[in-house]
């Protein structure tokens, strides 16, 4: 019975009601003013930022911690905080700040850093005053700002100065869900844009959500152009200024001593015909020998390293990954590109917004024979022909050449691509339910499978893994006999088979047996909470599962009852179950489909519906006789 | 921290001249691939060797020995996992002078070797409280190859220091060579067979310790497996200079008892502990601490920097920050203020280190908590969503260092006083609705000990999303189509004065799949009821003792109200009887259900129990199967059948 639960320290993402005075900590204000300065054609740019919190109640004095994250494109300077006890009316300042380096275990090495320090004698009532200035040495780099964050913010502002001979442009995010108002004034050099939003509340992540900025109220800056002497010079005017400054780091890449990687390219293709196999050998070679390790280096982060270089040590992020890639396909005469792109995580559309805000991770795209193939190694189990799933759906910025690029979106794939058949025979033996069951996975089901097998399987034999994550029949599952073929990143379906022994599972009342069928209990916990629900919920993969199950009635017995068809369909999501009859063995046939990426608000019923009727679905049992 | 304050070096002259083992310690010139067997073909990636050297080296000109620490692993990666765990070095820096030599290749299955190019060693600082590192990606590491790193570090003097050996994968040969020439020193091993033999490396005396065919350490429920890896500890004494482990506790109770035990009580704490009590008279010892406790947690931060002044007691007082350490002030001169007696715990978390009376390493005296002695209750100061109490979980049955008001010192195990401190009563009445259509379940829990803490600091702190998964627990969890009808909890309020108030929750809810239309009759799951229950596995022989959470109880009663014109079948299934005999006889956890008919009623009682934290590695099997009965009776269903 035990089941324990630990307190973990969360970042609370809370929602308050209008006034917040119910609440633990919020922002009186969050304003940030950006005053932009062009001198002799250089941006002086910098970023006043101040805050004001309140400690309402005493129980989140975590939220004491204070940390301004910059990267090497930025400087932050004159930090000024303190805290004011409106009770004893004391201001006590903070005299200690700490640099600190970003350290994950996402990115293996970053120069991104931090400071960090903590308001002094916070309490109930308490409120603390910060005020500090970020320099942001390029100009690419404005950035943008968010009306809500994770605690409700009664006064949040944004505004931008900025010479007269300089064009800004600003995109809204969401903006319909809050009160926002936008204010412009001219002084005699300068303009002035405000935006201004009172009582935000707090927003909060939810389970199997899209990425919060999908929802978050929130702006984006760029600075467009200036006019110098006469003319106008873009900055980040439109697209094709983004893509010259893309093209102005890629010319940075190291191209030298590419023998090795030509060598290695023409040893995987050398036997190989056709464009297609030439390119799947590359594909598979990189995703083989390639190992993921990602760095954030100042440019770095945007220059891929070259790819002599990621051949040798064998290891590089996307951007290196995609570069060798590149190198390679082109080697052997495959037109391929190197291409930018934004993962879900990202609601940006290039068209939208020109700047680096949308994309952040590179791929290859290869054209053969008239087909567009985005190639991403990064994913080392997915098989040539398909993207990554989590970049389907997303625009691609595919570079031509110096000059020449194209957008294209990545399509969603198909749930026919993802398949899983289960075939199982059942019957009982002793009042113990045997079973044998053969898997053939596909497309990202495989995918899926394949990689959390390898990196979650950690110590736990086989036998554990499969019974805790496919979780078929009851808590007392054996597996014996488990064969894996096709373990790979291939497009062969990947086939796992296994004998089951099922204790306790069917039970006998009376002179009757009951037994249920669907030992596989797929969705059944998917259904969402609605109440007080915000966001969609997001599907990473369109996929299909087909089941056929025999059982064997045992001898002396008959079916007094096999239970109905049922069916539930939706062009989104949907299960059919049949049963059928033949001698002494019952067929279940049952079809489960999800073809979409998404389950939008208005549509949480229906699909709630689905899971519900498939729940019930699940609980049919056939009853045996004795005869 | 306690390394700070714990011990005054005496310095003295020293003699020896030897050389350093690391300078002539290598690897291999032209290095091979290893045989593996086929099980270790099978791992994602397997230690051929790993070497540790710590040498402390006698300086003929500085007053304390130089001490060296020179590591070396070779290790085969078979597959992506692999090379995921072991392509990235970490090297910390933290009390390092200088990074003698660090080299790092790979050999690949076809023999190529790839060196590291010591250009790509990267700079990280100020990491949290680990300091700065030394870090760098492995070059050429493909699959089944191996790759082997080698550095030495120079770091500054330390009297005492540990090393944990075993790991996640399994280690073929580890070797700890502890070379100390004629200086004095202890060494240990925990958890192993094997023992320190003296060798003598280029005339200096040492001591190596060889482990072979270590094995992976494995994660397992209801154990402390960080905490119970192969691990070696060690002293070595500056020239002519010999310490006790007496010795080594004494110098820190004296130095800790002083800092902490406040010889007066300053102004301020005063003034803070006037009004901490304010309004009240006639104060239990016990409401005291908890007032004390109260206020402190409502009042101060505990932070984690490097800013020095966080011990200072009149800038903490100030600026209501504190260190771990520089917190433990704040209680002791409100506690003495009002006072109340009270000794200082230095012990540390079992989930990561046994905490070890007989040998004196810094590494162990980890975490700080306050007794009082009168209430054998504890306070954990840096623990915000904790208030005083029995003993915090993650202490539990460790062993503690007390220190008291005089600066004399003992050891004793960290018990739970009650070993019903912790415990869930449950009450249940279930009807049916129309003709079985649904399910309706009315449940009022009294939630006792840890679990109403838990419960307190999930409700006042935790996210929205956590609040909904907390919401579905305590309504029981696993019932798929559960509809909540009434939700209502009570004493949500973290800052309680009483000792062990529960933590009350009332719901009802109902379900459709829980019941199953099976012909004229139905079946009830009525095993579900008391929520998923995780069946306990163990396929492979058990390693890791069993350590329980933390000792708790359950007392359920279900009534389940049977509907006219319906007999009830299969009723056997509810009676279950599991039970732990402990080797001196006692039954130290049992799970009992059953049942008895009364009239239109069938009442089920559970009692489960488990008085103690801590079973016998032996009995594994009958604590399992007291464990998987509740599992077990998750699977119970009773038919309903229309009477003829």
């Amino acid at each position: 019975m035990p089941k324990y639960f630990f307190f973990f320290l969360l970042v609370p993402f809370l929602c308050w009601s209008q006034d917040f005075s119910d609440k633990d900590y919020i922002y009186l204000k969050r304003h940030q003013h950006i005053t932009i300065k062009l001198i002799n054609d250089k941006f002086d740019i910098v970023q006043n930022v101040t805050e004001q919190g309140k400690f309402i109640s005493s129980k989140k004095l975590y939220f004491a911690n204070e940390s301004i994250g910059y990267s090497s494109f930025s400087e932050i300077k004159d930090i000024e905080a303190y805290t004011y006890l409106p009770a004893s009316d004391k201001k006590i300042n903070v005299d200690y700040i700490e640099t600190k380096q970003e350290f994950d275990n996402m990115v293996f090495y970053s120069d991104d850093e931090f400071k960090s320090f903590i308001f002094p004698a916070v309490t109930q009532g308490a409120e603390t005053y910060l005020s500090y200035k970020r320099i942001i040495k390029e100009p690419q780099f404005l950035g943008g700002f968010n009306f809500a964050i994770h605690v409700p913010t009664k006064s949040a502002q944004l505004s931008v100065e900025f010479p007269k001979h300089v064009e800004i442009g600003y995109v809204e995010f969401n903006t319909e869900s809050i009160n926002l108002d936008f204010k412009k004034e001219e002084t005699e050099t300068s303009t002035i844009y405000t935006w201004s939003a009172n009582n935000t509340e707090g927003f909060q992540l939810e389970d199997d959500s899209e990425a919060p900025m999908y929802y978050l109220p929130h702006i984006l800056l760029y600075i467009k152009n200036y006019e110098s002497n006469g003319k106008i010079i873009n900055v980040s005017n439109d697209l094709s200024d983004l893509y010259k400054w893309y093209v102005s780091l890629l010319d940075q890449v190291d191209t030298n001593d590419l023998a090795k990687v030509h060598e290695i390219t023409d040893e995987i293709t050398s036997a190989l015909n056709t464009k297609e196999e030439k390119a799947k050998a590359i594909f598979e070679w990189v995703q083989n020998n390639i190992n993921y390790i990602a760095f954030g280096d100042g440019y770095g982060g945007f220059i891929p390293a070259g790819a002599a270089a990621t051949c040798e040590t064998r290891y590089g992020d996307c951007k290196a990954m995609s570069n060798l890639l590149y190198e390679m396909l082109n080697h052997v005469g495959i037109e391929a590109y190197r291409t930018w792109i934004g993962s879900r995580s990202k609601p940006y559309s290039y068209y939208e917004v020109p700047t680096t805000s949308v994309d952040n991770h590179m791929i290859t795209t290869a054209i053969i024979e008239n087909d567009t193939i985005f190639l991403d190694a990064t994913d080392s189990y997915v098989p040539f022909g398909m993207p990554s799933a989590f970049i389907q759906t997303k625009e691609a910025l595919v570079g031509i050449d110096k000059d020449n690029f194209e957008i294209i979106k990545v399509p969603a794939q198909k749930a026919k691509q993802s398949v899983t058949n289960i075939t199982t025979k059942m019957h009982l033996e002793n009042g113990t339910l045997k079973v044998s069951e053969k898997r053939s996975l596909q497309g990202y089901d495989k995918v899926e499978f394949v990689s959390d097998y390898t990196y979650k399987k950690e110590s736990k034999t086989e036998e554990e893994y499969l019974n805790t994550t496919l979780a078929l029949g009851n808590n007392k599952t054996k597996y014996t006999n488990i064969n894996k073929t096709h373990f790979d990143n291939k497009a062969t379906p990947l086939i796992l088979e296994y004998d089951l022994i099922i204790d306790s599972y069917t039970r006998n009342i009376g002179d009757k047996i009951y037994i249920n069928l669907n030992i596989d209990r797929s969705l059944s916990n998917s259904d969402v909470e609605t109440e007080g629900r915000k966001f969609s919920k997001k599907i990473d993969y369109k996929f299909e599962r087909h089941f056929t199950t025999n059982f064997e009635i045992p001898e002396g017995y008959q079916a007094s009852y096999v239970p109905d068809a049922l069916v539930f369909e939706d062009p989104n999501y949907g299960f059919k179950i049949n049963y059928e009859q033949n001698g002494n063995v019952i067929t279940q046939t049952k079809t489960i489909y999800v073809k979409t990426l998404s389950i939008e608000l208005k549509d949480f019923d229906n699909w709630n519906q689905f899971i519900k009727s498939l729940q019930k679905a699940y609980k049919k049992s056939i009853i045996l006789e004795q005869i | 921290m306690i390394k700070k304050i714990a011990l005054i070096a005496i310095l003295l002259t020293t003699t020896t001249g030897i050389a350093q083992h690391y300078k002539t310690y290598d690897w291999q010139k032209k290095p091979k691939l290893h045989k593996l067997s086929s099980d270790e073909k099978e791992a994602s990636s397997v230690a051929i060797f790993k070497k540790v050297i710590v040498e402390y080296h006698a300086d003929e000109v500085a007053s304390e020995p130089r001490l060296y620490e020179t590591k070396h692993t070779i290790i085969r990666v078979n597959d992506d996992n692999g090379i995921a765990q072991h392509n990235t070095v970490y090297i910390p820096m933290y009390d390092v002078k200088q990074l003698i030599s660090v080299k790092a290749r790979t050999i690949s299955p076809s023999g190529k070797v790839v060196l590291l190019n010591e250009e790509n060693i990267k700079d990280v600082s100020n990491v949290e409280e680990y300091g700065d590192f030394k870090i760098f990606a492995i070059e050429g590491a493909e699959i089944n190859s191996e790759i082997e790193v080698l550095y030495t570090v120079e770091r500054a003097f330390e009297i005492y220091g540990s090393e944990t050996i075993q790991a996640n994968y399994k280690i073929k040969e580890a070797q700890f060579l502890f070379i100390t020439g004629k200086l004095m020193s202890n060494v240990k091993a925990y958890r192993t067979i094997e023992t320190f033999e003296p060798v003598n490396i280029e005339g200096n005396k040492a001591q190596l310790l060889t482990i072979k065919d270590i094995p992976a350490m494995v994660e397992e429920e209801y154990a402390t497996p960080k905490a119970n890896n192969i691990a070696v500890v060690y002293q070595c004494f500056l020239p002519d200079q010999n310490i006790t482990q007496n010795m080594f506790w004494t110098n820190v109770s004296n130095n800790v008892g002083r800092q902490f035990f406040p010889e007066e009580v300053v102004a301020q704490a005063k003034e803070d502990a006037d009004k901490i009590v304010e309004g009240y008279t006639d104060l239990s010892t016990y409401k005291k601490a908890a007032l004390v406790d109260i206020f402190v947690k409502s009042n101060y931060t505990v932070v984690k920097n490097n800013n020095q002044e966080l011990s200072d007691l009149n800038y903490i007082l100030t600026n209501r920050s504190a260190s771990d350490y520089g917190i433990m002030k704040v209680y002791a001169q409100y506690l003495t203020a009002l006072d109340v007696e009270f000794e200082i715990v230095i012990t540390a978390n079992r989930f990561l280190t046994k905490f070890d009376p007989e040998f004196f390493v810094p590494g162990m005296l980890r975490d700080f908590l306050i007794y009082i002695p009168s209430e054998r209750k504890y306070i954990a100061p840096d623990r915000f969503e904790a208030r005083i109490g029995e003993a915090p979980f993650n202490i539990l049955g460790n062993y503690g260092l007390f220190i008291s008001s005089d600066f004399k010192h003992y050891f004793s195990k960290i018990i739970q006083e009650d070993p019903d401190y912790s415990k869930i009563r449950r009450d249940m009445n279930i009807s049916f609705k129309n003709d079985f259509e649904s399910v309706t379940i009315e449940q009022d829990q009294d939630y006792f000990g840890h679990w109403a803490e838990t419960s307190r600091a999930v409700l006042n702190l935790s996210t929205e999303q956590g609040l909904i998964e907390y919401k579905d627990y305590l309504t029981g969890s696993g019932i798929e189509d559960k509809a909540i009808i009434s939700y209502e909890t009570f004493n949500t309020d973290m800052n309680q004065l009483e000792y062990n108030v529960p933590f009350q929750v009332k719901t009802t809810i109902s379900s459709e799949v829980l019941l199953e239309d099976a012909g004229d009759s139905y079946i009830f799951q009525i095993g579900m009821v008391i929520g998923t229950q995780s069946e306990l596995y163990q396929e492979t022989e058990r390693i890791n003792p069993i350590e329980m959470i933390y000792p708790n109880r359950y007392n359920y009663e279900i009534i389940v109200n049977i509907p006219e014109g319906y007999t009830v079948e299969g009723l056997e299934s509810l009676v279950i009887d599991k039970r732990y005999i402990a080797s001196n006889g006692k039954e130290t956890a049992k799970f009992e259900s059953n049942y008895k008919l009364d009239d239109d009623k069938i009442i089920i009682t559970i009692e489960e129990f488990y008085k103690t934290h801590e079973f016998d590695l032996n009995k594994y099997e009958e604590f399992r199967e007291v464990i998987n009965a509740a599992s077990d009776f998750n699977k119970a269903a009773i038919l309903f059948k229309a009477a003829d």
